[in-house]
């Protein structure tokens, strides 16, 4: 059964991939992360799913809309 | 001169940013034609509204605000959601957390599922979750804006941004495990008993 710490852990392991708690609890939550096989494999497969998402962007602006959009600034500024 | 006004390019500064945006497009419109017509809506109105913004802070931010906002003013009407069932005011994410501490045996095979999944099951598993999931879930994910940043982005407190990116993960997180169930199911079969369309 998961303890108090692993249940602070789990529930803040959002915030702590996305680097949101301060300084002592990213400390506590590090900490717990080494020593708790069940939490740290959960954190990991958090922390992968981040990584691939950030992949979802990335596209290029096409050509055209980019000279469309400049156009339409130059003319507005003119 | 420390009370001289700041000039403010835009032209340069602002368009700098027309790549990111174009891409956040997509992903809020889910098509290409709609993304580029939000882009250039954007840029009218932040041309329009340049004025608003006090050089030296975050423009990006700002940007992705006025996007935001076009894009819900104009294209969440078009777009015709299903509605929302997952009422995100219910916050049982906070009870489901230790339900997470799972048997490190499932979690290797999720570890290993997810060796499988490639960037268009991403963009498909995102694209598959409600716009104010999906669009918190990207401005963290693929943008790395902050918690405050987001809540401003998407003028919502930041608890309700917490809430998104825990409930948006979560259901993009279930999305990826039967992407990858059905590919692992597909391909163990044998070759001649494989239906066409798994080809993607």
């Amino acid at each position: 059964m998961p303890g108090r710490e692993c249940e602070e852990a789990l529930d803040r392991l959002f915030e702590y991939i996305d680097d949101e708690l301060p300084q002592d609890e990213l400390q506590r939550i590090g900490a717990h992360l080494k020593t708790c096989p069940p939490c740290e494999a959960e954190h990991q497969i958090k922390e992968r799913i981040k990584n691939l998402t950030s992949r979802a962007g990335g596209q290029k602006a096409p050509e055209e809309m980019r000279a469309r959009i400049l156009e339409s600034i130059r003319s507005a500024s003119a | 001169m420390s009370d001289t006004v700041q000039d403010f390019d835009f032209e340069t500064e602002a368009l700098s940013y027309m790549d990111q945006l174009y891409a956040a497009a997509l992903r809020m419109t889910r098509n290409g034609a709609d993304a580029e017509d939000l882009v250039q809506e954007t840029y009218a109105k932040a041309f329009a509204a340049q004025d608003k913004f006090t050089p030296g802070t975050n423009l990006k931010a700002w940007l992705y605000r006025i996007q935001t906002n076009a894009f819900i003013n104009t294209y969440r009407k078009k777009q015709r959601e299903p509605k929302r069932s997952d009422a995100e005011n219910i916050e049982d994410w906070q009870l489901a957390a230790a339900a997470e501490h799972t048997s490190s045996g499932l979690v290797s095979a999720e570890q290993q599922a997810l060796d499988i999944i490639g960037d268009d099951d991403i963009k498909q598993a995102l694209d598959a979750l409600s716009e104010d999931f999906r669009m918190a879930v990207y401005l963290s994910d693929v943008e790395g804006f902050a918690y405050k940043e987001i809540a401003e982005i998407m003028d919502t407190p930041v608890g309700t941004v917490m809430s998104r990116l825990h409930r948006g993960r979560k259901l993009l997180r279930e999305n990826l495990k039967e992407y990858a169930a059905e590919r692992g199911f597909t391909d163990k079969r044998p070759a001649a008993q494989k239906d066409s369309k798994g080809g993607a």
